[in-house]
């Protein structure tokens, strides 16, 4: 980029990650904030290596979450069960095209969305590439912030087994989708934490 | 050592590491960074009392979202109704108590813990209280914030909605107009917070203490 851009990390200064604190480390590898007391390190630890195992184990739980049932419907003695994809093949068969799009977005194409992105990132980082990282800052702002969607399903399925119980007759129960994809969520979000977007800015030509 | 002066201030860009030397910037701007143009920080007009407003109003309705059910279904003359914490407490019944901790803690206490706590924050910045634990509130409810999801369970309401109507009739609660405006009013409050004038005012109210603490 621009010649006269300063990175704080050439001089022995780095920015609290919870309450932006402009801090002098130095030789130090970290310090407390004076500001926030927490943790303030030039680079997060091991960034590459545990936003790759977090990646790894996160995709692990995408497939369950999709080939699993979600939930488990009994409906009058007749049991049924419905994955991700039964639901949304429901739904397009019924002209509700809009939802089908809002549940097939959610759960399907945005958490392999950002996996993808973490891991095009961490290879760009890894290969040490100096190309296009503004865009690429703007992928990672832009993952961190759609992989919560993804938990739609799990709060659909707590509601519809909350209002339908009505003993013998019909009752919905969760099936193993479901804490599939509550982990699946949890471990990108943690991976996209762990990733630690200066890294992208490291590199030079 | 900080290096924090008034007219002009001293920012690490979060994405980027670029150090810059920001001057004071009129209300109602925002500057972003010059290296990798991700938002560096802002000057919100009314930044303490416009975000005090919008979180008195989400914490009242915050309430009124928990404690009223969200819908009521009849199937067959047989009446049910559910508040937002019943779909989660559902799961206990089920023996599924992980299930209904992935519903109920992102849902329903973490967005709670950071309306309330931006709420007492926002109180005693306002009116120069110098409460304890601001401190540790704002650094945890700022670590919380990507972990509330109020947001993606209003979607779930609405795509249950849709499921339900098809099944038997459906009356909404007042639970669920709450939570629609509710999920409204924290979009707002947390959108007109800025981070920096938050801990900024909040340094000034225990100055002593805090330049103690930059020594180290």
């Amino acid at each position: 980029m621009s010649d006269n851009i300063v990175r704080a990390k050439d001089l022995g200064m780095a920015g609290c990650h919870t309450c932006g604190q402009v801090v002098r480390l130095m030789e130090k590898k970290h310090c407390v904030c004076p500001r926030c007391g927490s943790d303030v390190h030039y680079r997060k630890n091991n960034s590459i290596t545990r936003a790759w195992a977090l990646l790894i184990s996160a995709f692990i739980m995408y497939i369950p979450a999709n080939t699993e049932p979600i939930m488990y419907t009994t409906s009058l003695g007749q049991q049924g069960s419905d994955t991700i994809m039964s639901g949304v093949i429901y739904f397009l068969s019924h002209g509700d095209w809009p939802l089908a799009l809002v549940i097939f977005s959610a759960s399907v194409l945005v958490p392999i969305a950002k996996m993808i992105t973490i891991a095009y990132i961490l290879i760009m980082v890894q290969r040490g590439s100096a190309r296009r990282q503004a865009e690429n800052t703007r992928l990672y702002i832009l993952a961190e912030l759609m992989g919560k969607w993804s938990m739609v399903d799990v709060f659909v399925v707590a509601l519809l087994a909350a209002l339908i119980q009505l003993g013998t007759l019909t009752t919905i129960e969760p099936g193993p989708a479901g804490m599939a994809f509550a982990s699946m969520v949890i471990l990108t979000m943690f991976a996209a934490m762990a990733l630690d977007p200066k890294l992208i800015w490291d590199q030079t030509e | 050592m900080a290096t924090e002066e008034r007219p002009s201030i001293c920012f690490v860009c979060h994405e980027c590491d670029a150090l810059q030397q920001v001057s004071a910037i009129k209300p109602g701007n925002t500057v972003n960074c010059l290296c990798c143009g991700s938002k560096l920080f802002s000057n919100p007009v009314n930044g303490i009392e416009k975000p005090l407003a919008l979180i008195v109003a989400a914490a009242i309705l915050f309430i009124v979202a928990n404690v009223y059910p969200v819908m009521t279904i009849n199937i067959a003359g047989i009446e049910r109704a559910a508040t937002l914490t019943d779909s989660a407490m559902i799961f206990i019944e089920l023996g599924r108590p992980e299930l209904a901790a992935m519903v109920w803690i992102p849902g329903v206490l973490i967005p709670g813990f950071i309306i309330f706590g931006l709420f007492y924050i926002l109180f005693s910045i306002r009116f120069n209280l110098a409460l304890p634990y601001t401190r540790p509130l704002l650094v945890w409810a700022s670590r919380l914030l990507p972990w509330a999801m109020m947001d993606v369970f209003l979607l779930g309401v609405l795509v249950a909605l849709v499921k339900l109507v098809a099944l038997a009739s459906v009356f909404l609660g007042p639970g669920f107009y709450a939570f629609v405006v509710l999920v409204l009013a924290y979009a707002a409050a947390t959108a007109s917070l800025e981070p920096h004038t938050l801990w900024q005012a909040l340094g000034e109210q225990s100055d002593g203490q805090r330049e103690a603490c930059c020594e180290r």
